[in-house]
């Protein structure tokens, strides 16, 4: 019970945050209220027993990557002005929503076609850091080696882009 | 039934990588200094000695084997597999292919060495080197080939090579010209073939497509379509060992060098078509009336360039001339259902053949290029080897015994006779005659009397070792080649026939000694009577006649290039040229100017959606997304 | 109780689409992105969930690093586009027009 009313509040928070986003106009408010996108997702992870996973959402996710975006934001210190004039935002939503809900039917119709399964008690080490280390270490090796050259392209990669260049010219 | 010999393969994959090593080497240098020729001649030779050596092999294997079991064959890899049709890069070995083996493999070295000598500082030396390399590949792919569809590649593949030599000297336009005429010539063949495969898979390949499963399934051909497959496959032969009427090229084909000429358009590639009628003797043996066909065209072509080669004075061209006579003899052969005797002509004719044409190298070497016969003259004692040995090598050609030509011409008419087409011989032994008149016409020309050009003769020398050795060799085997297969009446047991017989289907007649000695003495009567007739007019010395009435028809070979020219290229021609002058505009470009018209002005109307904005495309893409979305979600209850 | 989350997710996704593909600030669209990736995680985690297997958070790390590298990318993109235009205009990016 109280589980229910845990999801339905953090639910509930997290569209409000996406919400937010998509209607803001100053990035910083959407970054904002996409934080508390982030802060209940990372809640619902809990409620899944998903442990780790809710530490690297509020780590990774909600702490590094969004810092990360406000830091660009304050740094570009973006006045109003430089903001695109969104005239037709609202057409453009409204139309959005118009196409969206065919799609949104359509996953839901597919989520409702799962069987209901309710959930059980799982194992005392369900989602630790021990467990999703040894399948991610041994199940998951080469994966997990390519994630990190991935990085490490991504980080030359940014550097090159925002690197003072002569060539440019 | 058969064994697997896992070197079958190697024996063509050995002059392959020959040519392709000199091939790149040749590609890679001929732009700076060229690589010394010796290089090139050691690898060049390489190839074909080691494949002649593997070939005697094969040869002692199978003769080490029941003669009933004598099929060696080695699959390398499964080439393709459509449906029913299974193609394996498959080569099988039995006796017929094994002597054909063996003989192309010998020749082909000896005139690799023999080329060394002959092309010694020509341009493109290498070019030459792969490409008579990929040519000997081609051949014993062709030779070695299990079914039909791998001795096509085979077949192709010398088709190419002959046209890349015949137009080696690319000069001259009137080379490349030549190579054009035989690579189409070829090609018309070819289709026949192709028909005849297909038509042959459609009827009886489902079960198997190589030639020991064809040989089995044989009998289950109706008479209509396998009267069909005999004539198409017939056709492809008529193209490539130039018979009526394909026989055009090959005459012309004598624009490459000369051991090209020796090798390629004498001794085997021609020769294929003989072959593959030998190789599917187990059809031809059902449709006998196809056979006959077979026979008539063999024996008229036979006439027709012993007609010709009378009159020419070009000593390459009565050598290419006789070359496509002796082919509608071994037609004549394979058509009356002698394949062994067919075949055992093919052989003996590779001998004497390429000698007489690796000896009229010689005369153009030493005379620089001179192939008039009418400019030579008293040769003999300049050039006593090549002299001796083209002597033997005409012999053999003219069919006197003791010498090789003699027992497989013989053997031919004697079966022609045997199986009831006494027409066929009859034209036979007097082609026999022409043939010992025009060969001793040349001889006597070429070597005897005076000479005509006294400053070429002065400069006239014997050739190196290199190219007189090679002809020392095959004037061995021209002329002892014949005991292989002494019939019974000369005290041997036909040793060749009997040793092909597994891979053939046919019959020998019983016939009376009598009517054996007839046919034989009235081949020598012939052979003798040629001879004389040509030593009468030109034994002493005789000057360049104006050729007059049938002469002058015979000289410009009946006209036939100008006939084919005005009746089927010259229509050809302006068919093409009214096509492009009123059908393409007003019909395939009507078609084509509409459809573009079209393209534009869809493209004009659909050019509002394309507004050049990234966010926009991505709404279009999600538009889409949510159509598929809205027809699939009707899907899911 | 996981047709919840799921639906959850679902919601999450397409309102990600929505922000895509109606906003014409640099910022919020990629915000938008990194919300549809989370939507994603949510499904991975709520499988893995029902299944009792890691494999799911294995793979939610795997986005969260991918998630990480787009970070970086998209932000130095951002960086030039406001450097050299003074915009943070999506409709900036528009060579393909004709």
């Amino acid at each position: 019970m109280f589980a229910e009313v845990l999801f339905i509040a953090f639910a509930a928070l997290s569209i409000l945050g996406a919400i937010g986003l998509i209607l803001f106009r100053h990035p910083m408010k959407g970054a904002m209220s996409l934080i508390v996108t982030m802060i209940s997702l990372a809640g619902l992870y809990a409620l899944l027993s998903a442990e780790l996973i809710f530490v690297l959402q509020l780590i990774v996710y909600a702490g590094a990557i969004m810092s990360l975006i406000i830091f660009i934001i304050m740094f570009l210190n973006i006045q109003d002005n430089d903001l695109p004039i969104e005239e037709g935002r609202y057409l453009y939503l409204a139309g959005g929503i118009a196409v969206i809900i065919p799609i949104a039917c359509f996953m839901i119709k597919v989520v409702k076609s799962i069987p209901a399964h309710q959930a059980t008690i799982v194992g005392n080490g369900f989602g630790g850091v021990k467990e999703v280390g040894l399948v991610l270490f041994q199940d998951w090796l080469l994966p997990f080696e390519i994630v990190s050259l991935l990085l490490l392209v991504a980080l030359i990669g940014a550097v090159v882009l925002a690197g003072k260049r002569r060539l440019l010219k | 039934m058969e064994q697997t010999a896992n070197y079958l393969g190697l024996i063509p994959l050995l002059p392959l990588t020959g040519a392709l090593v000199i091939g790149l080497l040749h590609m890679l240098t001929c732009t700076k200094k060229p690589l010394p020729e010796k290089l090139y001649s050691v690898l060049a030779c390489i190839g074909p000695l080691l494949s002649f050596f593997m070939a005697l092999v094969v040869l002692f294997q199978l003769k080490n084997m029941a003669p009933e079991d004598r099929f060696l064959s080695h699959i390398p890899f499964t080439w393709f597999a459509v449906g029913e049709l299974h193609v394996d890069m498959g080569f099988l070995a039995d006796p017929l292919s094994s002597l054909m083996l063996v003989f192309v493999t010998f020749i082909g070295s000896l005139i690799h060495i023999y080329s060394i000598g002959y092309m010694a500082g020509e341009e493109n030396y290498g070019k030459y080197f792969a490409y008579l390399n990929l040519f000997l590949g081609a051949m014993l792919i062709l030779v070695l080939g299990n079914g039909p569809v791998v001795m096509f590649v085979g077949w192709e593949g010398v088709g190419l090579c002959s046209y890349l030599l015949i137009s080696f000297y690319t000069k001259d336009t009137d080379n490349v010209l030549a190579g054009n005429k035989a690579f189409i010539v070829n090609r018309i063949g070819d289709l026949g073939f192709v028909l005849g495969m297909s038509f042959l898979f459609w009827a009886i390949g489902s079960t198997g497509f190589d030639f020991l499963s064809l040989r089995e399934n044989a009998h289950l051909l109706t008479p209509g379509i396998g009267f069909a497959i005999c004539l198409l496959l017939f056709v492809g032969a008529c193209g490539k060992s130039a018979q009526i009427p394909l026989y055009v090229w090959l005459p012309d084909a004598m624009a490459g060098p000369t051991p090209v000429s020796a090798l390629i358009h004498a001794a085997t590639m021609v020769t294929a078509g003989v072959y593959m009628v030998a190789r599917f003797s187990f059809i031809y043996s059902h449709f006998p009336s196809a056979g006959t066909i077979i026979a008539w065209v063999g024996i008229l072509t036979a006439l027709l360039a012993a007609i010709f080669g009378m009159f020419q004075k070009d000593i390459k061209k009565i050598l290419a001339y006789s070359t496509v006579s002796q082919l509608g003899y071994m037609f004549a052969g394979v058509g009356v259902a002698a394949y062994s005797a067919g075949i055992f002509h093919v052989f003996t004719h590779a001998f004497f053949k390429a000698l007489l044409f690796l000896g009229a190298g010689s005369v153009i070497y030493a005379l620089h290029h001179q192939q008039n016969i009418w400019k030579m003259g008293g040769l003999k004692a300049k050039m006593p080897i090549t002299y001796a040995t083209m002597l033997i090598g005409a012999l053999a050609l003219s069919g006197c015994p003791p010498f090789s030509g003699f027992f497989s011409k013989d053997e031919i008419l004697f079966m022609a006779l045997a199986n009831g087409h006494p027409g066929i011989w009859f034209i036979g032994v007097l082609v026999a005659g022409m043939t010992a008149y025009y060969t001793f016409r040349m001889m006597f020309l070429v070597f005897h009397g005076e000479a005509r050009d006294k400053q070429a003769y002065d400069q006239a020398h014997e050739p190196p070792a290199v190219m007189t050795v090679p002809l020392i060799i095959l004037a061995a085997g021209a002329a002892l080649v014949g005991v292989f297969n002494l019939p019974g009446i000369f005290g041997g047991s036909m040793s060749v026939s009997n040793w092909l017989a597994p891979s053939l289907v046919e019959h020998h007649p019983h016939v009376s000694i009598w009517l054996e000695i007839m046919a034989i003495a009235a081949s020598i009567a012939a052979v003798v009577i040629g001879i004389t007739i040509a030593y009468k007019k030109f034994g002493h010395g005789a000057e360049e006649p104006e050729f007059t009435g049938f002469a002058k028809l015979g000289y410009h070979k009946f006209y036939v290039d100008e006939i084919y020219n005005a009746a089927i290229i010259q229509p050809y021609k302006a068919i093409g040229s009214l096509i492009s002058r009123f059908f393409e505009p007003n019909v395939t470009d009507l078609h084509v100017k509409f459809s573009t018209w079209l393209y534009t002005k869809s493209g004009k109307a659909f050019k509002v959606f394309q507004v050049g904005y990234v966010r926009i495309y991505a709404i279009y893409m999600v538009i889409g997304l949510s159509v598929m979305s809205f027809f699939l979600s009707q899907s899911i209850n | 109780m996981i047709q919840d989350y799921l639906i959850l997710s679902v919601i999450l996704f397409c309102l990600g689409i929505l922000g895509v593909i109606s906003r014409r600030n640099v910022f919020t669209v990629f915000m938008s992105i990194e919300l549809m990736l989370n939507a994603a995680n949510l499904a991975f985690i709520t499988f893995s969930r029902v299944h009792e297997s890691m494999d799911g958070h294995v793979m939610a790390m795997m986005i969260m690093a991918v998630a990480a590298a787009e970070a970086a990318l998209a932000l130095a993109v951002v960086i030039l586009l406001h450097k050299h235009k003074g915009k943070l205009d999506t409709n900036v990016f528009s060579l393909l027009k004709g």
